[in-house]
């Protein structure tokens, strides 16, 4: 509806602005003001770069490649136990780091005792894949995937394999609360 | 010529504006709940109905719509009919609206509890309750629609402008995405599968916060912000063109949510650069709000209302310019999975839909009581813990996200990941889990001193049912343009033209992106290994749905050394064809589950480790906050489900034999006998029939073909 049928221009009073003549709805007024030109700005730019942006990307494929090649170096592996390894670690700041690694990876299924729940107990006198120091570093290196032993060697370093193991050899003879019924061999 | 005199409806926006209390204060309190879960895993109780992953719907389901939708009904019921100089279309109409709305609520939070659910984000509510929200939404629109056309001024405002396209556009989200066949009354399988699911859901998703909680919104500042200040709008040109702008772009940015996932490289750039280029059509908004301000700000100093506005929209600038950051590549790569996104979300919700509601209500309460606010004091109070609230809420989330990003990230000097187990990086977060909760609580402190304000200002005033006012009829007018009147002012005059302009705007972007993944093979390479799931992994899935697995564990490795070292293979298009729905997830409070049954992979772990660790997680890791779920272990398998679950999937194209429907159970349980065996032999007395064993059977299925499959140079497109 028109509310000003005079031609001369309405100015709203705080601001100077023009106001839109016929522009009222429930007492709200709208003023005749122009798009800011920041505003206009902003949005032609993340237009153009929109339009530039699809010739510049890699696929993420070629990402990901990009990213495995740069660290193909550096890249974890541990090297293979040797049969030359055959004594455990045994001073403590080995030992203390070998506990703290297993109580990030290992006590999720052999608990925090090594009494063992899902894996089997580390704490009696058995075991299922030999019972000497080579042969517990070799199972956390290879593990037993099919039984649910994951192969640690790409998670872990060789030097952590051995603090770690180092570590369950010291488990041997402990008495943690409800321990797991013994599996495997036993060691002679 | 004659005046009319006629009656504003102000009992309908009183009913709604109750509502959005009610509702606001038990959506609110569930999310606190949420957020203590976080730090004390035992408040599930051990129970199914208070777990995570099924109250976790109920508190954003609540918050959306149940506090934000009947807060926007608050507002449209109110501003619409003065706008339009008419009282609504159709009385009964909006009784429809509004007990229908509440049904919903009930049912939503209901069928939630008892583990009814799609597992679409969102969009979790089951076939009946979805067409509920149909007719229900369809009733609104048609009363909406209704008074427009009977309005007696000639040119809808640009409030209106906004619930049109609210209306349009929820109305083909919603219809789109629900999309399902119903193996029961309580069941049903999307249409879509995997990838596509994925992006009709995010599309979905994504555009329910551009027009559920965004234009609407919008819509309701261009009334309640010139009222309150009276002052008027600062551009009107800037009102068209951000407009028009935001409805045909917003609805392509949905892909965003999927950035690095196995969505085509062209669908996630069209994602990209479209929520790039919406920065200046939402700060159109921001700024036309703030600017009406001009000359007014002394009033913001004094006025709650005010207050409150600034803030929304000022949390609204802040959130659409975060948005778009987030969807860049670069900056995803670090938010996506982690708590920024929840953060963000709450800026948005607590900032810019909880305090614009509240400033509505602090508006027009005391007006449609014909009184005063109580107290200013208290709404002052209010608006400072609100503040304080969404400060201590938001900022420990995004330093948490950054945190634990970059500790999902970092690698050793040898090569290896720092921290590869999960829980480390959780673990590391309780802090922050804690400050967030604070903020939580502060905000719902803020609310309950509001509804104190505002009962004291109900019983102070007197209710004012029909409001009369007056207007000249509306003349019938020409339906061309006139001299010197511009196409948008008459469109303005022509609301069922400016529906179908609005309609058309908001269809383009979703054609474009979703039809080429139907019609082009290409965008998903079949994977030759992969296989339908067994009755058995079927059923499981279904409780992995049923349970809200998805909202704490993804299924989608991204293409990251730091996630191809610690989960396996990255996501690929075709391992996800059967998949109905997708669970990709969107957060990880807890490990990604893709790669969960690769024998020999990193994430690998036997049967016996998965029955322990839902019996009681705790006690393999005292640290978990993985909920109990005992009642898997005691609950029998609903096996009656199986031969029409096997039939509904054939129907959607899924390659089961002939006749599989009738050997299904056998299969079935053949199956479970041999995940009982193996348990037995761990020492674990199961039955085959219960839910467990489905549940242990889906996970270990979980990457198993794509694995199969070998490297990504196994993968060939078909033809």
């Amino acid at each position: 509806m028109e509310l000003n049928s005079n031609k001369t221009v309405e100015k709203d009073e705080l601001t100077g602005d023009k106001l839109l003549s016929d522009h009222e709805y429930d007492n709200i007024r709208e003023l005749d003001n122009n798009l800011p030109k920041w505003w206009v700005w902003l949005f032609i730019i993340t237009i153009v770069g929109s339009l530039v942006y699809p010739f510049v990307i890699k696929t993420q494929k070629d990402e990901w490649k990009n990213e495995m090649a740069t660290a193909g170096a550096s890249a974890g592996q541990s090297s293979v136990v040797s049969a030359a390894d055959t004594i455990a670690l045994t001073d403590q700041a080995s030992l203390d780091a070998g506990k703290e690694i297993w109580l990030k990876q290992c006590k999720v299924c052999h608990l925090e005792g090594g009494q063992g729940l899902v894996g089997p107990n580390m704490t009696d006198n058995f075991a299922i894949y030999g019972c000497s120091y080579y042969n517990v570093l070799n199972i956390i290196t290879v593990g037993a995937p099919e039984k649910g032993m994951i192969s640690w060697k790409t998670q872990l370093s060789g030097d952590q394999i051995k603090k770690v193991a180092s570590f369950v050899m010291t488990l041997r003879g402990t008495t943690p609360p409800n321990p797991k019924a013994p599996q495997g061999e036993p060691c002679k | 010529m004659e005046n009319q005199t006629f009656y504003y409806d102000n009992k309908i926006v009183k009913n709604f504006a109750y509502a959005t209390l009610f509702w606001g204060v038990i959506g609110m309190v569930v999310g606190l709940l949420l957020a203590l879960q976080f730090i004390w895993p035992a408040l599930t109780f051990g129970i199914p109905y208070t777990t995570f992953g099924r109250i976790r719907p109920i508190h954003t389901n609540a918050v959306i719509f149940a506090f934000v939708g009947n807060g926007m009904f608050t507002g449209i019921y109110y501003s619409l009919q003065r706008l339009c100089k008419a009282r609504m279309f159709n009385d009964l109409l909006s009784k429809i609206n509004f007990w229908g709305w509440q049904l919903i609520i009930v049912f939503a939070a209901l069928s939630f509890a008892f583990g009814v659910t799609t597992g679409k984000e969102y969009a979790e509510l089951e076939w009946p309750i979805d067409l509920l929200v149909a007719v229900i939404w369809l009733v609104f629109g048609w009363n909406m629609i209704g008074t427009i056309i009977k309005r007696r001024t000639q040119h809808i405002y640009v409030a209106i402008w906004f619930y049109i396209a609210t209306f349009v556009t929820i109305t083909v989200l919603h219809v789109t995405n629900s999309l399902a066949i119903p193996v029961g009354l309580f069941k049903s399988y999307p249409i879509y599968a995997g990838v596509q699911d994925a992006l009709v859901q995010w599309w979905y998703g994504h555009n329910a916060v551009a027009f559920f909680l965004t234009t609407p919104f919008l819509g309701l500042m261009y009334y309640f912000l010139p009222k309150a200040a009276n002052r008027p709008i600062y551009s009107y040109r800037l009102s068209i063109v951000h407009f028009w702008a935001l409805i045909f772009l917003y609805i392509w940015a949905g892909p965003h949510h999927l950035l690095y996932s196995a969505l085509p490289d062209w669908a996630q750039s069209l994602g990209v650069v479209f929520s790039v280029m919406l920065i200046a059509p939402s700060w159109g908004g921001m700024v036309n709000g703030l600017l009406t301000l001009r000359g007014a700000w002394d009033r913001v100093r004094e006025d709650p209302v005010l207050k409150f506005m600034v803030v929304a929209v000022t949390a609204y600038g802040m959130s659409t310019f975060e948005g778009p950051m987030m969807s860049t590549k670069t900056v995803n790569a670090i938010s996506h999975f982690t708590d920024w996104t929840v953060g963000h979300a709450h800026i948005g919700a607590l900032g810019w839909n909880g305090f614009l509601t509240f400033a509505v209500l602090y508006y027009l309460i005391p007006r449609i009581f014909q009184t005063q606010l109580f107290s200013k004091k208290i709404a002052n109070l209010h608006f400072w813990i609100g503040t304080l609230g969404i400060i201590f809420y938001a900022v420990p989330l995004y330093w948490g996200a950054i945190t634990q990003a970059s500790m999902w990230k970092e690698f050793t000097a040898d090569g290896f990941l720092k921290y590869p187990n999960f829980l480390e990086t959780v673990t590391q977060l309780q802090p922050m889990y804690a400050a967030r909760a604070i903020g939580g609580g502060l905000y719902i402190v803020g609310i309950v001193l509001g509804i104190y304000n505002l009962i004291l200002t109900i019983k102070a005033g007197k209710f004012l049912p029909e409001e009369v006012a007056s207007a000249p009829a509306l003349l019938k007018v020409q339906g061309k343009r006139g001299s010197g009147e511009g196409i948008h002012r008459w469109l303005e005059r022509r609301p069922v033209q400016f529906t179908l302009f609005a309609l058309v705007a908001i269809l383009i972007g979703g054609l474009i992106e979703i039809v080429p993944l139907y019609l082009i093979n290409s965008n998903i390479p079949t994977i030759a290994s992969v296989k339908p799931y067994t009755p058995l992994e079927l059923q499981g899935r279904d409780i992995y749905v049923r349970e809200g697995c998805y909202t704490c564990h993804s299924q989608q490795v991204r293409p990251f050394r730091s996630e191809t070292e610690r989960y396996g293979e990255y996501a690929k298009a075709g391992e996800y064809v059967y998949d109905h729905p997708f669970q990709w997830g969107s957060k990880r409070n807890g490990p990604d589950l893709s790669r969960e049954g690769v024998v020999g992979g990193r994430q690998y772990r036997p049967n016996s480790w998965h029955y322990n660790h839902m019996e009681n997680p705790q006690r393999l890791n005292a640290q978990s906050i993985m909920p109990v779920y005992k009642w898997l272990i005691t609950d029998d398998l609903d096996l009656s489900t199986t031969a029409k679950k096997i039939r509904v999937m054939q129907f959607l194209g899924v390659p089961y034999p002939q006749g599989y429907d009738q050997i299904a159970n056998d299969e079935l349980m053949a199956q479970a006998r041999g995940i009982a065996d193996d348990l037995k032999a761990q020492g674990i007395q199961v039955e085959p029939t219960k839910e467990i064993i489905a549940m242990i059977a889906y996970l270990q299925r979980l990457g198993k073909d794509v694995h199969a499959a070998g490297q990504p140079t196994a993968i060939n497109p078909v033809k």
